[in-house]
């Protein structure tokens, strides 16, 4: 999968794949079941070609399910999907928390 | 009827259109004081209007359109594959767009629904606020449900939900029912709100007050705080004093000023109080730091105690090698095998085996095996195991000295 890190505006840490998967989930669970690929590719900031593969890896993860509407399909989060959310939003958190103190112990805690 | 066109490329001053008005791609219209169209405005392209514009609905396909003035939208916007830029004030039925929704001035709509971005200069009123991506606003937005999948940073907010997906900041106000968000959350100015869950971190301004609080990495109030819950996965700080119903932190929680919780408080590391800590139960697994802490109920700690004035509880249980500074108090006190401790008050007290007390005072005294004592006052029994040792002879009394809180 083509999945270049970028840079994360906010905190100016550079942008892992999972960042992008869990950027991809927040914004399917904003629509409630009703996720379209160009919305969700607009919320992510992604194209909608890079956006496919990354969705294709989500439903084959099990974290997003899709069904047809309208002929066309839309995505909604699984539990699985929030699991690896809270976890993901945690462990960022716990990144943040000891990182300071890792590099001013120079890897010491 | 058919509708007025404005050709691709072309621009025409107009006023007002009796039925529909088509402005095809890169088509501009130079607005004659106001453009009024009674029936649907919709623009093919990119469209630029360089007035105020009123319209039944508009309809927006495959590019930007900019309305330099106020737009007035009596029914919906939608755009599909498109984006919208108001330099005036925006009011409508309902406002749904693909890609960016920019207005400078104050936003009024039922909902806006917005896939990649929204910005607004001004103040927004609506009842459902939901973008997929980023939402700015710079003045107060008045909502009922907001939700952003990216990040939001919003000013003054009086909503009753807010809901984000990475990073969120308010300056302040109220969110009635719940603010949940999967990153980080931040309020610089106070914030009244029913329930706070954040997956990450999470800071609140002096002054902010609310329900239950769930935050899984760390947890910071600039100053005074009341809450319900404080659940917290890391760290909790906060640099005044805390009110609240009860409390859990995995690991470390900091109060600068006092703590006053109603129910039990629970942490995994250690609780550094620096002023008094009035509670009911007190469980932690490492340290306890405070100027006096005060617990109705039961007390357990597994590491270190440091008051100045004393740790009191109805029950007070220090674990296996633990150790404390300043005075200990309670109904029934047990001090683990091997830990240290300075001064013990109690109706009945108990030193497990090895442990070591500067005085113990109490109606009933249990001294464990090995256990080393400077003094022992007590006024009912005195148990002695074996090598167990008192400095100065055990002094029995009719009434025991008061303690010391």
């Amino acid at each position: 999968m083509n999945g270049t890190p970028s840079r994360n505006g906010a905190t100016g840490r550079r942008r892992e794949l999972t960042d992008l998967y869990a950027t991809v989930l927040e914004v399917v669970k904003r629509y409630h079941g009703a996720a379209r690929v160009t919305r969700v590719s607009y919320g992510a900031g992604m194209p909608v070609d890079r956006l496919r593969a990354f969705l294709e890896r989500l439903l084959a993860l099990g974290l997003l399910r899709t069904e047809e509407v309208d002929g066309r399909p839309v995505y909604d989060i699984t539990p699985r999907g929030q699991e690896f959310l809270d976890t993901y939003w945690k462990m960022r958190a716990y990144v943040e928390i000891l990182g300071p103190t890792e590099r001013a112990g120079r890897g010491r805690p | 009827m058919e509708a007025r066109r404005v050709r691709k490329g072309a621009s025409e001053r107009l006023g007002a259109v009796d039925g529909d008005l088509v402005v095809e791609h890169n088509g501009r219209v130079d607005v004659d004081g106001r453009l009024v169209v009674s029936g649907e405005l919709r623009c093919e392209g990119t469209a630029e209007f360089s007035g105020a514009v009123e319209c039944r609905s508009l309809r927006l396909e495959d590019g930007p359109t900019t309305v330099r003035g106020d737009l007035l939208v009596r029914d919906r916007v939608e755009g599909h594959d498109s984006s919208l830029e108001v330099t005036g004030a925006l009011s409508a039925g309902t406002v749904d767009v693909d890609r960016r929704l920019r207005i400078s001035g104050a936003a009024k709509a039922e909902g806006f629904e917005v896939g990649g971005s929204l910005e607004g200069g001004s103040t927004m009123t609506a009842d459902r606020v939901a973008v997929g991506g980023r939402l700015v606003l710079a003045g107060k937005l008045v909502a009922r449900n907001v939700e952003a999948g990216g990040a939001a940073d919003l000013a003054e907010v009086e909503l009753d939900k807010l809901e984000v997906g990475g990073l969120a900041s308010v300056r302040g106000g109220a969110v009635r029912s719940s603010i949940e968000v999967g990153g980080r959350f931040r309020s610089t100015a106070p914030l009244v709100f029913g329930s706070l869950e954040v997956g990450g971190l999470a800071s609140v301004a002096a002054g902010s007050k609310g329900g239950d609080v769930e935050v899984g990495g760390k947890f910071s109030a600039d100053g005074d705080i009341i809450f319900g819950k404080l659940e917290v996965g890391g760290l909790g700080s906060i640099a005044g004093n805390g009110t609240g119903q009860r409390v859990e932190v995995g690991g470390k929680l900091d109060v600068q000023g006092s703590l006053k919780i109603d129910g039990p408080t629970e942490v995994g590391g250690s609780i550094v109080v620096g002023g008094s800590f009035d509670g009911a139960d007190l469980e932690v697994g490492g340290r306890l730091e405070a100027r006096r802490a005060v617990l109705t109920g039961k007390a357990e700690v597994g590491g270190r105690v440091a008051t100045r004035e004393g740790l009191k509880a109805g029950e007070l249980r220090l674990g296996r090698k633990a150790e404390a500074t300043g005075p200990l108090v309670g109904r029934d006190v047990r001090i683990g095998v091997k830990a240290k401790v300075e001064d013990v008050f109690g109706q009945r007290v108990e030193l497990d085996d090895l442990a070591e007390a500067r005085r113990v005072v109490g109606e009933h005294v249990r001294l464990g095996d090995g256990t080393t004592v400077d003094s022992v006052v007590y006024s009912g029994t005195l148990e002695l195991g074996r090598n167990a040792r008192s400095r100065t002879a055990p002094q029995k009394v009719e009434t025991l000295p008061a303690f010391p809180i």
